[in-house]
């Protein structure tokens, strides 16, 4: 698992902080947090992808081993939330990479992010990936 | 007697005992790492999340191989395996059940032997970071280096000290001449080695070569998929050599009470239990210390740990000598 913040204002980071600490502890499904795009499996992206934000987004994506998978969360990522339409902003993380999970909610909660990653694994347990 | 060698080496005291003997200590230190943590710790795969380190390994053999255009290819493809390689084959000098992984292949000088295996493969572990030609790999990489520079000398000269007790260079005469562990004789010893241990398995407070928060994952940075599987492997194999040494030279070895009249299986469990306890001080010295500076640990190492290693070593020697002229004054 991967974090990478394309512009949010840091409640979806918190949150996805909080799935490592030990109230929610995500280890305990075997997800860690990984240093190194070359190490991970999903992609978490938080926040509107700005036109700053784009290139980088889509290369840390290509840098990643397949089979890997985007899960987007909060509001922003899934479609731009209240910076739908500003200057600066593309949109949400699907207009740069294909997104497997969407997770809405300013921001969601652990529980609803600890749902998402679990609905992706069986997803994925099921070879339904979008390659197929 | 050559089925029995192949066995041996393939199946038991050999590679595969050793393989699940690494994933094993991988489980139980991630486990201790999250209790101290106040966490769980895995849970999910299999009993209390025992097969974790199985189905990350088996996952990072299923993932795509990247192999960057720029890096050096063979050194990039062939370190982490060579590594790992050298590992095993270091442990296979270690008496696990009683006698080696080949019988009769301890030779006086073998603990020498072993530890320049040991700077040999953590070579190797520096050239797989060098070859990936990434800024963070190549600062890992030369981390790796410098560290090495500082904690090699006081890991040879504590390691001399139970071979001086023992009159002996190999593994198996001083793990078998520990009626009492030197851990107990000469627990001065025992701490510093503990200690110099932290720094070459690159644990907290010494984990400098792949800091996280510095240069993302130091020279594994750009491994993936089954490199990465094995690099990591090379990493726990470490752990566990670096156990083994620890056990065999002042834990008494692989020997104990014997269970149910049966030698070597008795003495295979107890090297698994003692492993197990060292890796279980070196992962709560982790959880305990924060990460140190790189200048720091190269002056830490050498202005402190080695005049301590090197007093050590002669109050080791006084010891001797003075037990010795003891003994002579009683008969």
């Amino acid at each position: 698992m991967l974090h990478f913040n394309s512009g949010a204002c840091n409640a979806c980071d918190i949150e996805v902080v909080a799935l490592l600490s030990p109230r929610y502890d995500i280890e305990r499904f075997g997800i860690l947090l990984e240093p190194s795009p070359r190490h991970a499996d999903v992609l978490l992206v938080t926040g509107a992808v700005t036109r700053q934000c784009a290139d980088r987004l889509k290369r840390i994506y290509e840098q990643m081993p397949e089979p890997k998978f985007v899960v987007a969360i909060g509001a922003c990522a899934c479609s731009g939330g209240v910076f739908e339409g500003n200057y600066n902003v593309l949109g949400g993380a699907d207009k740069v990479i294909p997104v497997d999970v969407y997770i809405p909610g300013c921001p969601p909660k652990p529980e609803a992010i600890i749902d998402g990653v679990l609905k992706l694994l069986k997803k994925s347990r099921k070879g339904k990936n979008r390659n197929e | 007697m050559s089925l029995e060698l192949v066995f041996r080496v393939l199946v038991f005291p050999g590679f595969t005992f050793i393989s699940l003997l690494t994933l094993i200590c991988d489980w139980v230190e991630r486990k201790i790492e999250a209790r101290m943590q106040n966490r769980m710790g895995p849970t999910y795969t299999g009993k209390a999340g025992i097969l974790q380190p199985f189905a990350d390994f088996t996952k990072l053999l299923a993932k795509e191989d990247i192999v960057p255009r720029d890096s050096k290819k063979i050194f990039f493809k062939f370190a982490p395996i060579i590594a790992f390689s050298i590992f095993t084959f270091a442990i296979f000098f270690m008496p696990i059940d009683g006698a080696n992984v080949l019988t009769n292949s301890s030779f006086e000088g073998d603990l020498v032997f072993v530890l320049s295996l040991v700077l040999i493969a953590n070579f190797f572990l520096f050239l797989s970071g060098w070859a990936s030609t990434n800024p963070y790999s190549v600062i890992g990489a030369t981390r790796v280096l410098t560290q090495f520079l500082g904690y090699d000398i006081p890991l040879f000269i504590l390691a001399l000290a139970p071979a001086f007790l023992a009159n002996s260079l190999s593994f198996s005469t001083i793990a078998s001449a520990q009626n009492i562990p030197f851990a107990i004789l000469i627990p001065w010893a025992f701490i510093l080695f503990i200690a110099t241990l932290q720094a070459e398995l690159e644990k907290d407070p010494f984990d400098i070569p792949h800091a996280e928060t510095e240069i993302v994952g130091g020279y594994e940075t750009e491994y993936s998929g089954r490199r990465l599987a094995f690099l990591k492997l090379a990493k726990d194999t470490q752990i566990v050599l670096g156990a083994a040494i620890a056990v065999e030279l002042y834990l008494g070895g692989p020997y104990g009470p014997v269970l149910f009249g049966l030698p070597e299986p008795s003495y295979a469990l107890w090297f698994i239990v003692k492993v197990l306890f060292v890796v279980l001080i070196t992962e709560y010295l982790t959880c305990v210390f924060a990460r140190l500076r790189i200048d720091q640990v190269v002056v830490g190492n050498w202005k402190v740990l080695l005049p301590l290693s090197i007093v050590s070593l002669m109050l080791t020697i006084a010891v001797v000598v003075f037990s010795q002229l003891m003994g002579q004054g009683m008969m």
